[in-house]
């Protein structure tokens, strides 16, 4: 469905992206891990056209794309069939929770504004936050933004939905709710790609773990063959360092 | 020998007011011309194309430090010569007020492109990446998002540039222009300076008063606004549908 190959970026001399390529099939729930500044944000930003990558195609339901060279109606037609979860959620802050959702849909997708109400609403109910829908961004918790936030990316029904670090500002017992619903959506069929340090989440909810170092993938596999037996030296030195923080925290 | 004649000070005050529309004329010209091309000037310091962003930043900071005084010489001289030379058309008999317009719009466009850039890059850029990820075009964006956001950000540093204007263009007396500045030097060579207390007392109360009035405007305006009061009005709503209910703020 989605189809990345030859994606590489540059910022000034630093080589962020070099060569990635990535399938990603309906239904897949792809976690991309790694150590920071390993380009992980820049491929997912590089997919929603926040970033434009210097090299690399896009395979898109039916559509090739130069991504370099992508036209203004591409990039529409891109973020129409993808949809992104910021790390600092982003949220209009001069808009409602429920208005957060439906501007997108009546000005990015010509949905009139009755319509786009209703799904607004609807969103907003999945993700447990339909009594909170006339509240402003500043009245609403990190969980509850970040919540906000993924209804608005599920509102407009897209084809893949790209989460870059969802849990990674919220306060420490804030994170489950954020994840809990990120694991319903999973279980529904939602194609999701997600950057995430949320191990457990990986494990669990993935379908396919994608390791990035250096700015090329290293390593991507079944959730399960890539936590227990990790092929690549690289991989499994940042999985020891991961889970050893994991066993002294706790 | 202090001598300050109340009776005498209520005359000049009746004197001095019609004038005043001259000082509001120059400040609404110069802050049209200002808000025009001061959101230009701060398009070119926040784009990315180069020579524009120096172009906008060496004009801002050549006008920052020009005293008023010299800018309105400047023109007020120099544009009438400049306009015959270069296209042999005589302008020195237009309206003394047009050239100080020019003048103080001139000094504004750097003042009040600062503000704006400031006031944008004060609402967080997420939120416009946000907007086009969620397929705004950059100027839905802008027009839905940013500029709502920044124009409550800006409208305190308005208000203070407006009265800065306002005193500003008080030196427009100089080249000869009958504002109320302009009018209360007349009348006090016409005066012989006997009444000096009561015109520039009842001169600067005019001027206070201006002032404290576009402060609480822009008060006014700011508060109409503000995110707390549509919180407010939407709580306000929310209570008498549900009286027993309320509501609950998050921490």
């Amino acid at each position: 469905m989605l189809e990345l190959s030859g994606v590489g970026k540059s910022f000034g001399k630093n080589e962020i992206l070099r060569d990635v390529n990535l399938k990603v099939a309906a239904g897949d729930v792809i976690a991309i891990l790694g150590p920071s500044g390993s380009g992980k944000t820049t491929l997912l930003r590089c997919i929603n056209f926040l970033e434009i990558a210097d090299q690399g195609t896009m395979v898109l339901e039916d559509r090739t794309i130069q991504l370099p060279r992508a036209k203004k109606s591409e990039v529409a037609f891109v973020r129409q069939k993808t949809s992104f979860v910021f790390q600092n959620y982003n949220l209009f802050n001069n808009k409602t929770a429920l208005e957060n959702v439906t501007e997108g849909l009546i000005y990015g997708r010509k949905i009139p504004a009755k319509t786009a109400k209703e799904i607004g609403r609807k969103a907003l109910e999945k993700v447990g936050m339909a009594d909170r829908s006339d509240f402003y961004p500043s009245q609403l918790s990190g969980g509850q933004q970040q919540r906000v936030g993924i209804a608005r990316a599920i509102a407009g029904n897209p084809d893949v939905i790209l989460f870059d670090e969802p849990t990674s500002a919220l306060d420490p017992e804030l994170i489950g709710e954020v994840l809990s619903i990120m694991k319903k959506l999973a279980q529904e069929g939602t194609t999701m790609i997600v950057v995430t340090h949320e191990m457990s989440f990986a494990q669990s909810v993935a379908t396919k773990a994608i390791f990035m170092d250096g700015g090329v993938i290293l390593e991507e596999g079944e959730p399960h063959e890539f936590f227990v037996r990790p092929r690549h030296e690289r991989t499994k030195q940042f999985l020891r360092s991961i889970l050893y923080e994991m066993e002294y925290t706790i | 020998m202090f001598r300050y004649r109340p009776e005498v000070a209520w005359v000049y005050l009746f004197k001095l007011l019609p004038y005043l529309k001259v000082t509001l004329f120059y400040m609404a010209g110069a802050l049209a011309i200002g808000i025009v091309f001061g959101a230009g000037l701060a398009m070119m310091k926040l784009g990315k194309n180069r020579p524009l962003r120096y172009f906008a930043v060496g004009y801002t900071a050549v006008m920052r430090s020009l005293p008023p005084i010299i800018l309105i010489f400047l023109i007020y001289h120099g544009v009438p010569l400049l306009a015959r030379r270069l296209w042999q058309v005589n302008i020195s008999g237009l309206d003394t007020v047009y050239f100080v317009i020019l003048a103080l719009g001139l000094s504004s466009v750097a003042t009040l492109s600062e503000i704006m850039k400031s006031a944008y890059l004060s609402v967080s850029g997420g939120q416009y990446e946000a907007a086009v990820s969620n397929g705004f075009t950059p100027f839905q964006a802008f027009r839905r998002i940013m500029f709502p956001q920044a124009l409550r950000v800006s409208i305190p540093n308005l208000g203070n540039a407006l009265v800065i204007l306002m005193k500003e263009g008080s030196l427009g007396y100089t080249v000869g222009l009958i504002d109320i500045m302009g009018r209360a030097n007349l009348l006090n060579s016409t005066a012989y300076g006997n009444d000096i207390y009561e015109i520039f007392f009842t001169l600067a109360a005019i001027y206070w008063l201006a002032s404290v009035l576009i402060d609480r405007s822009f008060r006014f305006l700011e508060n109409k606004l503000s995110l707390e009061r549509r919180i407010r009005l939407k709580e306000a709503g929310l209570i008498a549908a549900n009286p027993q209910g309320g509501i609950t703020r998050e921490p």
